[in-house]
């Protein structure tokens, strides 16, 4: 199945586009994404500060409420990544 | 109406001062107070020439109401509040947040302000990447919103 993952701050340095599809395999879950994610970013963005980010995102559903691990991930979903966040 | 909330695109607009002086305004309120950020030309020693505010609209603006309505029910409930936030590129020197506040009493006015400023920095899905005068760019750290038990 895939996903469609929306970016947002440093997220966005892992595609040019606001937008990056994930291939995951069938019933899997937010913790399933975070492995594939740290996969991503350990091949293609090993120089870059992403190193955490995996483990220190969150994910928002597409009601806009951050989901647990748990989390089972539907075929053509979108999901927002939340790195850590810093306004103001 | 006592709340207003915004996301303001920067490069289109600003944010501005005597809009939330006017709005917090009232005969009912002996208090107003004012807080603004600003971006700065430094951070950690290094040369800063402008931010650009990444932001995720639907829960940013969530955020705010919400955060606004804990601080009414904390603090004042008549209080009148404004709060706004840039979104997109902001040179040194721009307004990056503005939160002004009227209320019955001087207290009540200064608590909900800095209430309202650090649950933003705590809630709210903003992102800051600083652009430096020699050219390089980089994504601030932050607060993760990652439920504490899962980490």
């Amino acid at each position: 199945m895939e996903i469609q993952l929306k970016l947002y701050g440093s997220s966005k340095m892992l595609n040019d586009k606001d937008t990056l599809n994930i291939q995951l395999p069938e019933n899997s879950n937010i913790e399933k994404l975070r492995d594939i994610l740290n996969k991503i970013i350990s091949t293609k963005h090993s120089k870059s500060n992403l190193k955490d980010l995996s483990k220190t995102a969150a994910f928002f559903s597409e009601k806009n409420e951050v989901v647990n691990d748990n989390y089972k991930l539907k075929d053509k979903e979108s999901i927002s990544i939340i790195p850590p966040i810093g306004g103001g | 109406m006592n709340l207003h909330t915004a996301l303001v695109k920067i490069e289109e607009e600003k944010i501005s001062s005597e809009k939330a002086k006017q709005f917090i305004t009232s005969k009912k309120n002996g208090a107003e107070s004012i807080f603004i950020g600003r971006v700065r030309n430094e951070n950690s020693g290094k040369k800063v020439k402008a931010v650009t505010y990444d932001a995720h609209y639907q829960a940013v603006i969530k955020s705010f109401q919400s955060i606004c309505n804990n601080a009414k029910n904390k603090f004042d409930k008549n209080a009148k509040i404004f709060l706004e936030h840039a979104k997109g590129y902001a040179p040194v020197g721009e307004i990056s947040i503005l939160i002004a506040v009227g209320s019955g009493h001087r207290d009540e006015a200064f608590k909900i302000c800095r209430y309202i400023l650090e649950e933003v920095k705590h809630q709210s899905p903003i992102w800051k990447k600083e652009h430096y005068v020699d050219g390089r760019e980089e994504w601030l750290l932050g607060h993760s919103l990652r439920p504490k038990k899962e980490i």
